[in-house]
């Protein structure tokens, strides 16, 4: 089992979890977040913001999906035709145990 | 070292909190969340929460029509709910009896929707007020 932390833009979640949804991958968990990137985040000016608020998508997938799901985020997720600064990061993480709380039984 | 990621109802972040005293537990972080599960099929499930949903309407409701299409949106399960999402930094041999602290203290008789864990490695922990790393920063 994987988790994939994806980091998008804000006006970008209800698109992305809607191309997951039809996808297949209905379960989701969103995080709202700020952050900044290795561009040090914007300036204007004399000022500087490096606290830009995105949002975190979490979802646990089973291994063989793994490439589906990345697919899915990067082709939503990406403004523009070339995508620009700011459009996010995909982490991918190995998950050894997950349980359901309802039934008590284990697996996703 | 593990970490137990864990999400569960608003209403039961306290009984989780106590439950995890009980299993010696007593350092954790949350932050709220909004998440969805699968899409649910399960009519034994869907079938009396619509009928309990539809009771609760208003009696005054001119259109039924209405108030029953807003019932099965709010069940169609594409819509976001608030949970809590906790995160356990565990040795590995108390896991088993977090988890089943956990999933003791969050049943419900409802069951969709109780929430999921999640168990991860964790390469290293450090304790910022000693420098200590390794298994000694847990607790």
């Amino acid at each position: 089992m994987q988790f994939v932390r994806a980091i998008v833009r804000p006006e970008k979640k209800d698109e992305v979890l809607e191309n997951l949804s039809s996808g297949g991958f209905n379960a989701a968990t969103v995080v709202d977040v700020v952050g900044r990137g290795k561009q040090k985040g914007i300036r204007m000016g004399d000022i500087y913001y490096d606290e830009i608020p995105k949002t975190l998508i979490l979802v646990a997938i089973e291994d063989a999906d793994t490439d589906k799901i990345v697919d899915i985020i990067l082709r939503t997720a990406k403004t523009g035709t070339d995508g620009n600064f700011g459009d996010g990061k995909i982490f991918i993480s190995p998950v050894e145990e997950a349980y359901t709380i309802s039934k008590g039984t284990k697996g996703l | 070292m593990k970490e137990i990621m864990a999400i569960v109802r608003m209403k039961r972040t306290g009984a989780t909190k106590r439950a995890l005293i009980e299993a010696g537990v007593a350092g954790f972080t949350a932050f709220k969340v909004t998440g969805r599960g699968k899409l649910l099929d399960h009519s034994e499930i869907n079938v009396p929460c619509k009928e309990k949903l539809m009771g609760m309407a208003a009696s005054d409701v001119i259109d039924r029509k209405e108030s029953e299409e807003q019932v099965v949106t709010f069940l169609d399960d594409k819509r976001m709910f608030p949970r809590r999402m906790f995160t356990i930094l565990a040795y590995d041999e108390d896991v088993p009896r977090i988890i089943e602290a956990i999933i003791k203290a969050n049943r419900t008789e409802r069951g969709a929707g109780d929430g999921k864990i999640f168990v991860t490695p964790v390469n290293n922990a450090v304790r910022v007020r000693t420098g200590e790393s390794g298994d000694a920063a847990i607790w």
